[in-house]
């Protein structure tokens, strides 16, 4: 150290125009450096910008796609798919859970024309029992999924929704949920026998609710009564495990509501032709009996469906029925 | 970096190791070396795969839930969990490829060896060094899902302490990569031991199809064949509890036991075996 001191030391000191030129020559290159930088910058942003550019004009080129084709496609079969998935089969799981939802509710938000709950099959949701299937295969305790093919499946491909359900039982035999689930598809066939026998067999796992065996006798005495239906509903709306699900037995319950209500409704006519001998104008000349049927009627005696849109009355045919707007499910 | 400065650094660390081989036996020669493995690991940012674990859980727990319709909980803990084991499992292969091959490389080796030090003391101090980083990996990150599950659910939720039997399972797969990483480069050099460690990764989750395999093989030489390669190589589905654990399911204790057992027997062996390959190589 105090070698280099004395190295220091006899070197000469720099005359101050040689230090103010060094400075110079510092910054000059301190200013190129920087102008390089921004060139550079510029170059990535310029590059980034043309590759955009480019792609979008060789998009441009390509034939139009379906903007769902890569919900229609599955990548491969489930049980390659459990097989190859390294123990991230849970993520992949959700993957696919995630792709059956956006996959729904992009068809559904594409569709222009009239659909009702009980046939999907205008939306060509063909693709959803697969995608379901997957990802129960990846994970066979995805409660969730057997809860939302259970309900929506039904309505596209029954089939599948029976197979969807009858693999979970298979994986997951104390699972009553999922008997409750066969049953209801059952149900909605209108094969009360088998949906009978499907609650049976729930009600015997550990666990099951009493209501599974009521719900076994009243299919087998009053499968198609709405009262078993009502039944059905209320049972699935406090028992999913998905929020979707629950949305559709409200909507169901609601429907459940509207269709007494317009039972109600058409006994109040009725009974008005009775007595007028004609059907009345408007809602105002049937007010007091709809009143007396303690159906909810507006200010003006017009009487409100569950979701609170006034009913229409059909003074030709004497009936009633649901407005355009309300968002009860049509029958 | 240059190379006078990991020399030093090796030195410095050399000295510090040498202090502590004074000071006692084996079992301090093996800590030594473990806690400057553990050190070089933290030195090598490799703690840092934290963060963008904490943006995938933050990512996840915001965005995912909003389009998962009432499932934000089961994506946490599989997309947390299967994170923890994706980075583990990175950072147990190439971490643990070059743990014996840089101390050959940068010739510390000699510098460690001229100190009383044993082979296989070197080896389990650097297995060990690598299990303790990942140690805290696996255990930060599972209390960043539990600590997500905690902040979705608004409060206390049985999830964020059931997937804990899980997260310790996937640390014990982790270690058995480690050991399996540090066997191939005990004799074979970092790129072909990553490519090996990864095969083993894989076929390590197929083992119920080698069983199947040689359940069903045609003749007895390929059923033989088969059984002696699943009994061989590591079934690590015996680690893969975390679909079960976004159910709220813990595995029973004699499976969670018994797995931990495996594994440990397994690594012993590895360990064995790396022991018996490294005493023999020549560093001339």
């Amino acid at each position: 150290m105090k070698a280099t001191d004395e190295r220091t030391d006899s070197s000469p000191s720099p005359s101050p125009g040689a230090a103010e030129e060094f400075a110079a020559g510092r910054a000059g290159v301190a200013r190129r450096e920087r102008a390089r930088d921004a060139l550079l910058a510029l170059v990535v942003v310029m590059g980034l910008v043309q590759t955009f550019a480019l792609a979008r004009w060789l998009d441009a080129r390509r034939p139009a796609e379906d903007p769902f084709a890569a919900y229609e496609e599955l990548y491969v079969r489930p049980e390659t798919a459990r097989r190859l998935s390294l123990g991230f089969n849970g993520v992949a799981a959700d993957w696919y859970w995630l792709r059956s939802i956006q996959y729904v509710g992009r068809k559904v938000e594409a569709f222009q024309g009239e659909f009702t709950l009980d046939d999907l099959r205008p939306l060509g949701i063909r693709n959803l029992g697969p995608l379901l299937e997957q990802s129960t295969a990846l994970d066979p305790q995805f409660m969730a999924a057997y809860d939302f093919g259970a309900v929506v499946l039904p309505a596209i491909d029954p089939d599948a929704a029976v197979r969807l359900v009858e693999r979970g039982i298979s994986e997951n035999p104390q699972e009553w949920r999922l008997y409750h689930y066969l049953g209801y598809i059952h149900w909605q066939a209108n094969r009360f026998r088998e949906a009978s026998a499907a609650y049976e067999a729930g009600a015997r796992q550990p666990g099951a609710p009493p209501w599974m065996n009521i719900l076994a006798a009243q299919m087998t005495a009053q499968g198609g009564s709405r009262t078993v239906a009502r039944e059905m509903y209320r049972r699935m709306y406090e028992g999913a495990a998905d929020e979707q699900v629950r949305t559709l037995a409200v909507q169901r319950l609601a429907q459940l509501d509207s269709l007494e209500e317009r039972d109600r409704i058409r006994r109040a006519l009725a009974d008005f032709r009775e007595r007028a001998g004609r059907c009345p104008a408007d809602w105002r000349e049937v007010a007091p009996l709809l009143r007396a049927a303690r159906l909810r009627l507006t200010g003006a005696g017009v009487p409100l469906d569950p979701s609170d849109v006034p009913y229409v009355l059909d003074a030709a045919a004497c009936d009633v029925r649901l407005d355009e707007r309300s968002k009860i499910p049509k029958d | 970096m240059p190379e006078e400065i990991v020399a030093l650094k090796t030195e410095a660390a050399a000295r510090e190791s040498g202090a502590d081989l004074r000071r006692s036996g084996a079992a301090a020669r093996v800590a030594a070396i473990a806690r400057n493995t553990f050190r070089e690991a933290v030195r090598d940012r490799v703690l840092y795969n934290l963060v963008l674990f904490v943006l995938i859980l933050t990512g996840g727990a915001v965005f995912l839930g909003e389009l998962s319709a009432a499932q934000e909980l089961k994506i946490i803990v599989d997309m947390g969990l299967s994170a923890a084991l994706l980075f583990g499992v990175f950072i147990a292969i190439f971490v643990g490829v070059g743990l014996v091959y840089k101390e050959i490389e940068r010739r510390t080796i000699y510098a460690i060896f001229s100190k009383p030090v044993g082979r296989g003391e070197f080896l389990l101090g650097k297995y060990l060094g690598l299990c303790l980083t990942l140690a805290v990996n696996v255990a930060v990150m599972g209390a960043g899902v539990s600590l997500a599950l905690l902040y979705v659910s608004g409060g206390w939720h049985p999830l964020a302490l059931s997937i804990w039997p899980a997260v310790a399972l996937i640390y014990v797969e982790l270690m058995i990569v480690v050991a399996v990483a540090l066997l191939f480069s005990s004799f074979s050099s970092p790129a072909l031991s990553a490519l090996l460690t990864f095969f083993v990764f894989v076929i390590g989750h197929f083992s119920a199809e080698l069983k199947s395999l040689s359940a069903a093989g045609a003749s007895g030489v390929a059923r033989l064949f088969f059984a002696a390669l699943y009994y061989l190589l590591p079934n690590l589905s015996n680690y893969s509890y975390i679909t079960a654990a976004a159910h709220g399911r813990t595995p029973a204790a004699p499976d969670f036991l018994v797995a931990v057992l495996y594994g440990l027997a397994y690594i012993a062996a590895l360990l064995a075996a790396s022991t018996l390959v490294f005493k023999r190589r020549n560093f001339k």
